[in-house]
């Protein structure tokens, strides 16, 4: 093993209202693979941040590079050598391979660029890879195995000392990820240390030197892989503080309201799941898994392929949003900035919207909008003046209150929430978290998708894991356990 | 009744708002300078012809068909679109009414008639394409502008077509021999009527009709009005389509009052609707805006005009001023929608911060 290129000590971030991290030490070696491990929000996206420069971390903590103390700015970290591969391509499609690589750091003499010395070069790497693309092609024409392919070069090109994989194989098929990995255990022979995020345990193992585990923004353990095994990895990613866990009121199951048979659309795949009333339904799977595209189409935010949508015994074509709400379907989405507020109206024309739907005749009075408004405000105990308060000046959990109100306004019975507390702070969860036990108290049915564990663990009767693009476990009763949900989710547990 | 008392809320929201208060605001201050020096420096001793009575009924009846115009265009905008066709829409309007009367043998209420559903069929087309293909309304519609010109100019063989009077009732007084206190005659042409009755009429669609909300709902936040059950591609088409109903009328009411159709008629009118529009608060991002703000946008667009022909300023001053006061108006307007922004965005920060602080605090 080389010498140590990284060193991190002592590295905390705060967000307003979150520790993301939490003191943490990390090291890389020259021609190490190093992965880190956690579940979604244990803090590894902040951690690569920082060390490609895009986050600063909080003051007390020191970063090192090559023994020298180092301030990591999105500059200077590329100028020490440091290159992030992100999870989406960074690629300009209609520019050569040889243009791709050399976007911005083109090799010139006098202002005239060098082409002959830069498709050299290209070839070069391309050889050591062995790649067999060609440097003239178009970018646009490679598979997105060759694309990742191109951003290796890049960083082989111009001789990078850390490379950071962020999720680098999520969609690609499985000779494409055994290709990949090859790669990767090539590159650190070259002396370059790896830092390397993945979800899939079954490629951490295959290639990891060392691994780091992060829980909660906490450094849980950092061992040489050989040390430990999967389901040792898995037990020390879960298990958090019991303050963590939300204790709900939980009621009787009613009658099945809403029966889906083999759903497919949006990339998803042959769906079958039931919802009754009274429970949450609980839907969990790392991020990208495809819970949100399942809601949207379920709610008729996407055609549906195949399969049947059976809403209170009957079957229906959910064709879009219009029969959805007209059968008592409701949809708090995932953004609420971008799909479930108009940011620029006031909370009373926010909470009256979805109602026009169902509500009768042509007219709404505006006195009638400002009541309801002023009326769900007092019932949900948003923070706000009056009705008239434009949405876009609210806090995350006083806006997610106007979203919960515009559907309480529809009278809608089986409610999707998806991400409910996402961006919102503590008091304010604990507060969404009553007035969705409040629903199942009222007989409603309620799909909850989560990548929040403890609420997902806490909030839910029964729980479907997906993982890409469909189901892959239910847990429900004593089965409802972080350990199963994540061996479901990454593919460790085989149904 | 209970409409009365809506109305009194409504006023209290209004006020509360304050998004007209800018342009009513401008037009008070411009009015009030132009008097002035007029009554000072232009004709000394007399009444200010500026605020008589036939005047400010003469800026009423210029603007009507611009005025008509830009309600439609409000709907568009708010809707989340643009409309840069309407002017040679009004040029076609105007140029088929009067050749199908004149040379096609048509009566006049079927020379009207058709006009009108040309009108519509024309702004239809553009919408179905503008809500189903989900093209730029700016491109489309520029499209309609040059297509619009070019039929024009082929129904008439790029003649001029005089009406003969025809449509002389829809422009004559309905009062007569009535003077006012700078001694000159009042006018009151029936179409003031019509501006003024699409305006009532459009206001009670916008602020009372779930059709209206639906509208500004789809204009702020498209995606979201799609999920809140709203026909967002049938909002948008339906928006083009009643603009092309409200650009017939507002082209038959220029007709009335030029009695020749040439192709200028509509040139360049699209701008001053727009404008109009946007004085009025219409954001071109959608969402925002209300049909008392357009009405007073337009017509503070024509009093800029009047007032300035009264000072005997030459016009090539005169589109530098209007061009100065519309960026003065709608720049001070987000000036001031900034101001106020920043103002709520601190009070939402120190109570965000006071609730986390309490927060824990309570949990500790």
């Amino acid at each position: 093993m080389g010498q140590e290129i990284l060193k991190l000590s002592g590295i905390s971030k705060t967000f307003p209202g979150v520790k993301a991290l939490d003191g943490i030490d990390f090291s890389l070696n020259a021609g190490e693979i190093h992965c880190i491990c956690g579940e979604n929000g244990a803090g590894k996206s902040t951690l690569i941040k920082i060390v490609s420069g895009a986050y600063q971390p909080d003051a007390g903590g020191e970063v090192q590079f090559e023994g020298a103390p180092v301030t990591l700015t999105p500059l200077s970290a590329m100028d020490l050598g440091i290159q992030t591969i992100y999870q989406e391509h960074t690629i300009f499609g209609p520019l050569s391979v040889t243009e791709n690589i050399f976007v911005g750091m083109e090799i010139a003499d006098k202002g005239f660029m060098k082409f002959a010395e830069m498709k050299r070069r290209t070839q070069e790497v391309l050889d050591f890879l062995n790649s067999s693309i060609d440097p003239d092609e178009l970018a646009e024409n490679l598979s997105s195995g060759e694309q990742k392919i191109i951003e290796f070069a890049k960083a082989l090109v111009f001789e990078r000392k850390v490379i950071i994989l962020d999720e680098p194989t999520a969609s690609f098929s499985m000779t494409e990820i055994d290709n990949l990995l090859g790669i990767v255990k090539k590159i650190a022979e070259r002396g370059i240390g790896i830092i390397y995020i993945s979800h899939h345990l079954d490629e951490v193992f295959r290639i990891a030197d060392r691994i780091t585990i992060l829980r909660d923004g906490k450094l849980i353990n950092c061992c040489d892989a050989g040390d430990i095994t999967e389901p040792e990895l898995v037990r020390q990613m879960v298990g958090r503080d019991a303050s963590a866990f939300y204790n709900r009121e939980h009621f009787p199951p009613g009658e099945i309201v809403l029966e889906v048979e083999k759903l497919t659309g949006n990339g998803v795949y042959d769906i079958d799941f039931n919802v009754r009333r009274g429970e949450i339904l609980g839907f969990a799977g790392m991020v990208g898994s495809g819970r949100s595209e399942l809601m949207t189409l379920l709610f008729g935010g996407a055609p549906k392929i195949k399969g049947s949508v059976k809403v209170f015994g009957k079957e229906i074509d959910i064709k879009n949003p219009q029969t959805a709400i007209r059968h008592k379907m409701a949809y708090i989405t995932e953004d609420r900035q971008h799909t479930g507020l108009f940011l620029i109206h006031t909370i009373a024309r926010n909470t009256i919207i979805a109602n026009l739907l169902v509500s009768s005749g042509s007219f709404y009075a505006p006195k009638r909008e400002e009541r309801i408004g002023a009326e769900y405000i007092e019932k949900l105990g948003t923070k706000a003046e009056n009705a008239e308060v434009l949405v876009g000046n609210l806090s995350g959990g006083n806006q997610q209150k106007v979203v919960l109100a515009k559907w309480f306004n529809t009278e809608g019975e089986i409610f999707i929430f998806d991400e409910p507390t996402r961006g919102i702070d503590v008091g304010a969860k604990q507060e969404i978290y009553q007035l969705m036990t409040d629903l199942l108290r009222d007989n409603k049915a309620i799909i909850m998708v989560s990548s929040d564990m403890p609420e997902v663990i806490s909030m839910s009767d029964r729980i479907m894991v997906m993982k890409d693009g469909r189901i892959v476990g239910e847990v429900s009763g004593d089965g409802v356990t972080e350990e199963n949900v994540l061996e479901y989710s990454i593919g460790g547990k085989k149904i | 009744m209970s409409d009365t008392a809506e109305r009194l809320g409504q006023k209290k929201f209004q006020f509360h708002w304050n998004a007209n208060m800018n342009v009513l605001l401008i037009l008070v201050v411009y009015i009030i300078i132009i008097t002035i020096v007029q009554a000072v420096s232009i004709t000394p001793g007399k009444f200010p012809t500026m605020i008589s009575v036939s005047n400010l009924v003469n800026v009423l009846s210029q603007v009507s068909a611009p005025g008509i115009m830009a309600m439609g265009m409000a709907l568009i905008m708010i809707a989340g679109g643009i409309d840069l066709s309407v002017g040679m829409l009004t040029s076609f309007v105007v140029l088929y009414a009067a050749k199908s009367f004149r040379d096609f043998g048509l009566s006049l209420p079927m020379a009207l008639l058709t006009a009108v559903l040309f009108a519509v069929a024309f702004e239809a087309g553009m919408g179905f394409v503008i809500s189903r293909i989900n093209v730029e309304p700016f491109i489309i519609t520029l499209g309609g502008m040059i297509c619009f010109r070019g039929v024009a100019l082929l129904v008439t063989h790029s003649q001029e077509v005089s009406m003969n009077n025809a449509m002389d009732p829809l422009k004559n007084t309905v009062i007569v021999g009535v003077k006012d206190q700078a001694n000159l005659a009042v006018n009151v042409p029936p179409y003031i009527f019509l501006f003024l009755g699409i305006t009532v009429v459009m206001w009670i669609v916008m602020r009372f009709s779930k059709y209206g909300r639906r509208i500004y709902a789809v204009g702020a936040n498209r995606q979201a009005a799609y999920l809140a059950g709203i026909n967002v591609k049938n909002v948008i088409f339906s928006t083009y389509i009643i603009n092309g109903a409200l650009v017939a009328v507002a082209a038959l009411c220029l007709l009335s009052r030029v009695n020749t159709a040439i192709i200028t008629v509509g040139q360049n009118l699209e701008i001053d609707v727009i404008a109009s529009a946007v004085l009025g608060g219409v954001a071109l991002s959608g969402g925002k805006g209300n049909i008392w703000g357009v009405f007073l946008g337009a017509i503070l667009l024509g009093m800029i005009g009047n007032g300035m022909n009264m000072l005997r300023i030459n016009a090539e001053w005169q589109y530098v001023t209007k061009g100065l006061i519309i960026i003065g108006a709608v720049s001070a307007a987000a000036i001031v929608a900034e101001v106020q922004s920043k103002r709520q965005l601190k009070a939402k920060q120190e109570a965000s911060a006071l609730e986390s602080a309490l927060n824990s605090a309570g949990e500790a």
